[in-house]
């Protein structure tokens, strides 16, 4: 998944909660959901990825 | 006819020009060729061209001698950021000389940089005017640059200081965030710049999904040598280029055509990964406004179904009392409806047993002797046929007020 796919559906997750119109049951998928985005976008922000790292080291 | 020597003939060619064109003149011209001496004098070879550039309509050797050739140097590169050289119009003051030996030359006493500038200027504008009409000018600039410019494709001599100041300062970010910078080398002066760079544009193009942005930098010096990337060619490729570029060229006069035709211009290296920091750090900014949003909003959820909850539980005790008087009301009926069922039932069963009672009451032997009939028995038997009995048996007779015995004789 890219950064930015991440960063729309942790938006639409958030929108939909503000809404106030989603189950109460839902909100806890939805809250597990966002925090593994938000994980996942902290991750790109402040861990080394190794891979990209490696595909940049690769020369042409 | 006077007869005279090529010297003395050069003598008098000398001393007429001296004579005649003692002061200094304002010449406009372009440097053809430049060499400096191991004196410290500089000699240059200016022209005049005609309008299509392919014939010279004058041609002349200026000597800047090293007196003011060392004043004259510092000044015109402080002021253009630019050092002499061929291809440059160039505005100077000099005065006319003729040596026996050398011939024509003239020598040079001082140089007016606005005017060089003024030329590239306008080469500048001339080659903006041919992108704007090829309409390529604004195809960079309107790239987006990705919320996460974190894969970085540097275009620098990895020599330049620039490089590593940009390395660095991307490196020392305080708020931690991650970096991955590939440099492809391409010169940053001199007159290979154009096709180096279009040849590591093209590297990078060729492994455009590798990256998410393009810097084009190099580390400022005395001279910064700028002219070499007011380039159509150059100009094209970074407009043309499917990555946003980001220049940080190190200067601080007017912009390059590389750096209008990019999509971001900033003047450093360090700038330039301020500028990729302070995106990334906007990027950071909307993930926690978005978890901040993500928790309050289902803080705001919760205590909403927290106070419904509430006002159920308040209205639970009311709804219940008026629950009880419903069910109190049902078990009443049911026990009135009981009852009268009961009620009803018996009097049913009354009315058989009266019935009954009647029956069984006109039923009563005692009565139907009274009225006349008679209950004969034999040996405890009650005799209801003749063929029963025999001579000799005794009867028992029971009528209403007795008994008679008698015996059967026939």
């Amino acid at each position: 998944m890219k950064y930015e796919e991440a960063v729309k559906r942790l938006e639409e997750i958030v929108t939909e909660i503000e809404g106030g119109k989603l189950d109460m049951d839902k909100i806890g998928e939805s809250l597990k959901e966002a925090r593994e985005l938000i994980k996942f976008c902290k991750d790109k922000l402040y861990e080394t990825d190794e891979e990209i790292k490696k595909i940049l080291e690769t020369d042409d | 006819m006077e007869t005279i020597t090529l010297q003395e003939l050069n003598g008098r060619v000398k001393s007429t020009l001296q004579f005649e064109m003692p002061d200094a003149y304002w010449v406009q011209a372009e440097i053809s060729g430049i060499s400096p001496s191991g004196q410290g004098h500089c000699y240059l070879e200016l022209v005049q061209k005609d309008t299509t550039g392919r014939t010279f309509l004058a041609k002349a050797k200026a000597n800047v001698w090293r007196n003011t050739w060392l004043k004259l140097k510092p000044y015109f590169e402080a002021e253009t950021g630019e050092s002499l050289k061929v291809g440059m119009k160039v505005l100077l003051q000099v005065t006319v000389t003729f040596h026996e030996v050398y011939g024509y030359s003239l020598v040079v006493w001082d140089i007016d940089p606005t005017y060089t500038m003024g030329d590239m200027a306008r080469r500048r504008k001339e080659i903006l005017d041919q992108l704007a009409k090829d309409g390529v000018i604004g195809l960079n600039r309107e790239l987006e640059i990705p919320m996460l410019p974190q894969r970085i494709a540097v275009i620098s001599s990895a020599t330049a200081a620039g490089y590593g100041d940009f390395c660095n300062q991307l490196a020392s970010n305080v708020y931690g965030f991650r970096f991955y910078v590939k440099l492809f080398q391409a010169a940053m002066q001199g007159d290979d710049v154009e096709r180096s760079v279009i040849a590591a544009l093209d590297s990078v193009a060729a492994r455009m999904d590798d990256f998410d942005v393009v810097i084009i930098i190099r580390g400022g010096g005395a001279v910064s040598e700028l002219s070499c990337f007011d380039s159509y060619n150059l100009a094209y490729n970074i407009a043309n280029f499917p990555l946003p570029i980001i220049t940080g060229i190190g200067h601080e006069r007017d912009d390059t055509v590389a750096d209008v035709v990019a999509h971001t211009k900033v003047k450093t290296p360090t700038a330039a990964a301020e500028f990729i920091i302070s995106k990334v750090f906007d990027t950071a900014q909307v993930l926690e406004g978005l978890a901040r949003r993500m928790g309050d909003a289902v803080t705001g959820r919760m205590n909403a179904e927290a106070v419904r909850l509430e006002r159920l539980a308040q209205k639970l005790p009311s709804l219940f009392a008026v629950l009880k008087v419903r069910n109190e009301q049902m078990l009443e009926n049911i026990w009135n409806r009981s009852v009268n069922g009961m009620r009803n039932l018996l009097t049913v069963k009354n009315h058989r047993l009266e019935l009954l009672e009647k029956s069984i009451a006109a039923a009563d032997p005692a009565l139907i002797l009274k009225r006349g009939f008679s209950l004969t028995r034999c040996n405890g038997h009650v005799v209801n046929r003749v063929s029963d009995l025999k001579p000799g048996d005794r009867l028992t007779t029971v009528l209403a007020d007795g008994t008679v015995e008698s015996e059967i004789v026939g």
